[in-house]
């Protein structure tokens, strides 16, 4: 399945809601929870995180990574949450106007 | 991994390009190490991993771009969030520190209000540029007499037009007085008789309507004018007037255009224009010199190259016209339109710039002084700020953000202050600055406001706040230390010692400037201007050109006046003048001396001419030194005769008895010889141009023996009359005596002759007043200063000062310990402070218009000057040292 355009910020948001990660790790996690349903474009997943930091949604630092060498990890900030809450209801709006509009006969 | 994860903060250290690749290169591992796990081989593995990269290379690039974009958003951002920290911070502190902000706010205010107010002074006197059209190309021309510009006569100025091209047309003009008379009431109105070119000359053009055709400055057609649009909003309401017919000086002139509003250069400048119209015996006349002359450069044309052509003019004007003119050896000069415009106010002007930016480097320094203090109170904040890690840098922006802070809000109240200065400025200065009237803070005076508050933040910010932030990095020990952190406390004191010696010293040099000012201004009260001043009413009137043709006339209206004047009760001596001292008019002639060679320039004088009734010297009390005052003898058919002044006989006639010599002058007989006259009396010098410029050579004619052209020379005259008791009470008969005489007539310019004197010296004492007071201010806050810095240095000294009194230094002993210590960079700032107020008075040589009587240099205004500020010093340490005596040994000893 495509994402839907805008998508993607959102769903690192909640990926990090969870803590931090480093890029697999999003990709990853985002692949494990919606059981591969949604495969990540990787070619558009790093410019997202890069996006994300400058708007200050997410911050980066380096650290050890569960291999033993140096890696970036990328965490939420305090304004990355407000975003996800917001984008997260504006989401479940969509969803739900669609699913009415899907469900309807005829 | 928390803790590690924070060592390893800020990613843009490592360089965005290795970031990138060093991100890529663990995804590519990782998701690897994925494929292997699910079954791949290693190669198909990276291979996939790779294939869901995409394109690696764009990637790279998109992801370095966007990085570098990125931290420079989250540098900026930082940034600002820590600016807006220390603003906050700064904040909170000095609402904490209500008395040390508002001191530190007030004495900033002060200097940047004085220096913005003066600056809105200089720029609307000064620096505006004047609204005609390139002004820059537009010049003064006139005679040199012998030095200074002066006007020309039509003859030589029509040869000067007609000898040069390098200009885009010369000018004339002469100012003119108009008694405008188109309702019931008259008013007489400056106006001036101009050449057709003038206003294109000048580079502008009519509002509305046109200016005067060449054909209409011609004799007979000239009976146009043109008005300036205040005298048309003033007096007719702005209404329609181009076309209609006005009444001046009791004939119809029909009106031409009205000028823009921006030709009104300032509130003084003439209101109207009528053509100048020469007539073809003027053109040829070249010994009246009463034109002032414009020129405008034509393009690419240098000054130097103008004076070149004139010259060449000059020469072969003095060549033509030697057989039968005296005005041999004519000389050109040149000054730009500008300078002639402001003068002096030009010199005036920066040298109180100069003296406010002084003031205001006094209060920098002050405020130094108090952020300093405020530094060592702060020790402990700021080695707990270092030590949890923020930079030196990060320590000074600090601090500087707080003297920035207390800059912008003194500059605020700087911009209130000099609103209200800038009034009183222009109340209070004397009327003759040139379009003072218009100095406004404006946004150009805000813009220097802010730049003055920065700046001087800055300056007063910068030192305290790297010492204060030197000193906390080289030793945390302050953390540990409590009160005192002792290291640099030596290399500090040295730094408040360059603050109280900078301050005397900059004192010393505004001082040193005020004082020369109080001098010369002492100097001229006993300057004799050559008359007594007490008891003498003065006024002007005009004998209109058209009613007043001809001379016998005249002249006899002007007996009748004077005599008239004479007769009124508590009058003791009454004159008619053509020009009194002080005022405006009079005109200069050249007189050649019996003996001397005509033809020769060296020879030839150059004197202020006065007609008068003879009771022009007892009215003024003016002495006549030899010889006599004119009578009745002198009549129209009689001997001709003058009297000179001293400063006349003395060059017309040096080491010889100058009654019964002749001085040709003024006009020539019949056959075109020389018209002799004889030297009937010599009376004293009167200082004309005020009581600070040298008198002329000067001399007398009596009414009846007018030269027939002089009477085209002027035609305003003065009414001077002595009484004993209060000369404004003479108004009203003077006024009912000329009405019997000529109703139509009116007298204006009225004022004592003690106003007049006082008036020549109006800006002077305007100048001297507001140097006073800026010196008077930099000695308060100097002291101040000082005051400041040995109380800082007392308290600092409390336990050593105890040991001392515990060991039996007595309280003489303990105050004189502290007042050696200031003593010492209070007289090498006073040292320093003579040195730049010697070097600053030989470079500003040129600005002290003002100093008169004085030596730039005068040892005895140096002397008070260091004096004064050496006891200003020591009272302001004494205070201080006294509290330190009477401190209690054992309760400082007890204070550690």
């Amino acid at each position: 399945m495509d994402l839907l355009h805008g998508t993607l910020d959102t769903l690192i948001l909640k990926t990090l809601a969870a803590g931090r990660r480093h890029g697999y790790g999003i990709a990853k996690a985002i692949e494990d929870s919606t059981e591969a349903v949604v495969a990540i474009e990787e070619g558009s997943l790093y410019p997202a995180l890069y996006r994300l930091e400058r708007k200050e949604l997410i911050e980066a630092e380096w650290g050890i990574s569960e291999l033993g060498r140096r890696a970036k990890f990328y965490r939420i900030t305090p304004r990355g949450r407000k975003a996800l809450a917001a984008q997260t209801a504006e989401w479940a709006r969509f969803s739900a106007a669609l699913s009415r509009l899907l469900q309807t006969d005829g | 991994m928390g803790i590690l994860g924070r060592f390893y903060r800020k990613p843009w250290k490592v360089g965005v390009d290795a970031e990138v690749d060093e991100e890529l290169a663990f995804h590519l591992e990782m998701r690897t190490r994925e494929f292997v796990a699910n079954g791949l081989s290693h190669d198909a593995a990276r291979r996939e991993a790779e294939r869901r990269l995409g394109n690696q290379r764009t990637l790279r690039t998109t992801l370095a771009a966007m990085g570098a974009r990125r931290d420079r958003h989250l540098q900026r951002t930082q940034y600002m969030s820590e600016f807006w920290q220390d603003v906050t911070f700064t904040a909170r502190q000095f609402w904490k520190n209500p008395g040390f902000a508002a001191i530190a706010i007030l004495t900033l205010a002060l200097g940047i209000g004085g220096t913005t107010a003066i600056f809105s002074a200089l720029y609307a006197v000064v620096l505006r540029p004047l609204p005609l059209r390139e002004p820059d190309r537009l010049f003064a021309v006139g005679e040199t007499n012998p030095a200074v510009l002066s006007p020309m006569s039509v003859g030589i100025y029509v040869d000067a037009e007609a000898g040069t091209d390098v200009f885009d047309g010369l000018a004339a003009l002469q100012y003119a007085n108009y008694n405008l008379a188109d309702s019931a009431t008259p008013e007489r109105v400056i106006g001036a008789k101009v050449t057709a070119n003038y206003f294109d000359v000048m580079g502008t053009a009519p509002l509305v309507g046109r200016v005067f055709t060449p054909s209409e400055d011609q004799p007979g057609a000239d009976r146009v004018a043109v008005i300036s649009n205040r005298l048309w909003q003033r007096r007719f309401g702005g209404a329609p007037l181009v076309g209609r017919e006005i009444r001046l000086n009791a004939t119809g002139y029909t009106v031409l255009g009205i000028m823009p509003a921006s030709f009104d250069l300032t509130n003084g400048t003439e209101e109207l224009w009528t053509p100048i119209a020469f007539t073809p015996e003027r053109r040829r006349m070249h010994d009246e010199h009463y034109l002032s002359v414009y020129g405008r450069l034509k393009h690419g044309v240098t000054p130097q190259r103008a004076m070149a052509q004139l010259d060449a003019v000059a020469a072969r004007v003095s060549r033509d016209f030697a057989s039968e003119l005296v005005a041999t050896g004519v000389k050109f000069s040149m000054m730009p339109f500008h300078q002639q415009f402001v003068g002096d106010y030009r010199a005036r002007l920066f040298l109180l710039m100069a003296a406010v930016a002084v003031v205001l480097l006094i209060a920098c320094v002050n405020v130094a002084n108090l952020l300093l203090a405020r530094g060592s109170a702060r020790a402990r904040e700021i080695a707990i700020r270092t030590a949890i890690g923020a930079g030196r840098w990060r320590i000074v922006r600090q601090l500087l953000t707080e003297s920035v802070v207390l800059g912008i809000v003194a500059a605020g109240a700087g911009v209130l202050l000099a609103y209200a200065m800038v009034r009183g400025v222009v109340a209070w200065s004397p009327p003759d600055i040139p379009r003072l009237e218009q100095a406004r803070v404006d946004p150009l005076a805000l813009g220097f406001a802010a730049f003055a508050a920065i700046a001087s933040s800055i300056l007063c910010g910068i030192a305290p706040a790297l010492r204060i932030a030197r000193e906390v990095q080289g030793g945390l020990n302050a953390i540990h230390g409590g009160r005192r952190g002792t290291t640099g406390g030596g290399r500090r004191d040295r730094l408040r010692a360059g603050l109280i010696t900078a301050e005397v010293a900059l004192a010393i040099v505004l001082l040193t400037g005020a004082g020369l000012l109080i001098r010369s201004a002492i100097a001229l009260q006993r300057v004799d201007p050559g008359f007594d001043p007490v008891g003498v009413f003065t006024a002007r009137f005009t004998l209109p050109e058209q009613t007043y043709a001809d001379p016998v006339r005249e002249a006899e209206m002007l007996r009748r006046f004077g005599e008239a004047a004479q007769q009124l009760p508590g009058v003791t001596a009454a004159a008619v003048s053509s020009y009194a001292a002080m005022g405006s008019g009079g005109g200069t002639n050249g007189l050649i001396p019996e003996g001397a060679d005509g033809h020769d320039r060296s020879h030839f004088i150059q004197s202020i001419l006065r007609v008068t009734t003879a009771d022009f010297f007892p009215a003024m009390r003016t002495p006549i030194l030899k010889g006599r005052t004119f009578t009745d003898v002198d009549r129209a058919t009689g001997q001709r005769v003058m009297i000179i002044n001293q400063t006349l006989a003395a060059r017309a006639f040096p080491g010889q008895d100058p009654l019964g010599k002749r001085i040709a002058c003024c006009e020539a007989t019949a056959d075109g010889g020389p018209a002799w006259k004889i030297v009937i009396g010599v009376a004293g010098d009167i200082r004309s141009r005020g009581p600070a410029v040298p008198a002329d050579p000067e001399f007398y004619l009596p009414w009846t023996q007018v030269p027939k052209d002089a009477w085209n020379w002027f035609r305003t005259f003065y009414i001077i009359a002595r009484t004993d008791g209060e000369p404004a009470r003479l108004l009203s008969p003077l006024r009912q005596a000329l009405a019997r005489i000529d109703p139509d007539i009116a007298l204006f310019d009225v004022r004592t002759m003690d106003q007049r004197l006082s008036g020549s010296l109006a800006t002077a004492r305007f100048n001297t007043l507001l140097l006073a007071m800026l010196g008077g201010i930099g000695l308060v806050l100097a002291a101040s200063g000082i005051y400041g810095v040995v109380s800082y240095l007392v308290s600092q000294r409390t336990q050593e000062i105890g040991v001392r009194m515990a060991l039996g230094a007595t309280t003489t002993s303990v105050v004189g310990l502290i007042l050696r210590q200031s003593l010492k960079p209070v007289s090498l700032g006073a040292a320093l402070g003579l040195l730049a107020a010697v070097a600053a008075t030989r470079l500003l040589a040129a600005q002290l218009v003002d100093v008169y009587g004085v030596s730039r240099t005068d040892p005895l205004t140096i002397a008070l000057v260091a004096a004064t500020l050496i006891a200003v010093a020591l009272v302001a340490s004494a205070v201080p040292a006294k509290r330190a005596a009477a401190i209690d040994p054992t309760t400082a000893l007890a204070a550690e």
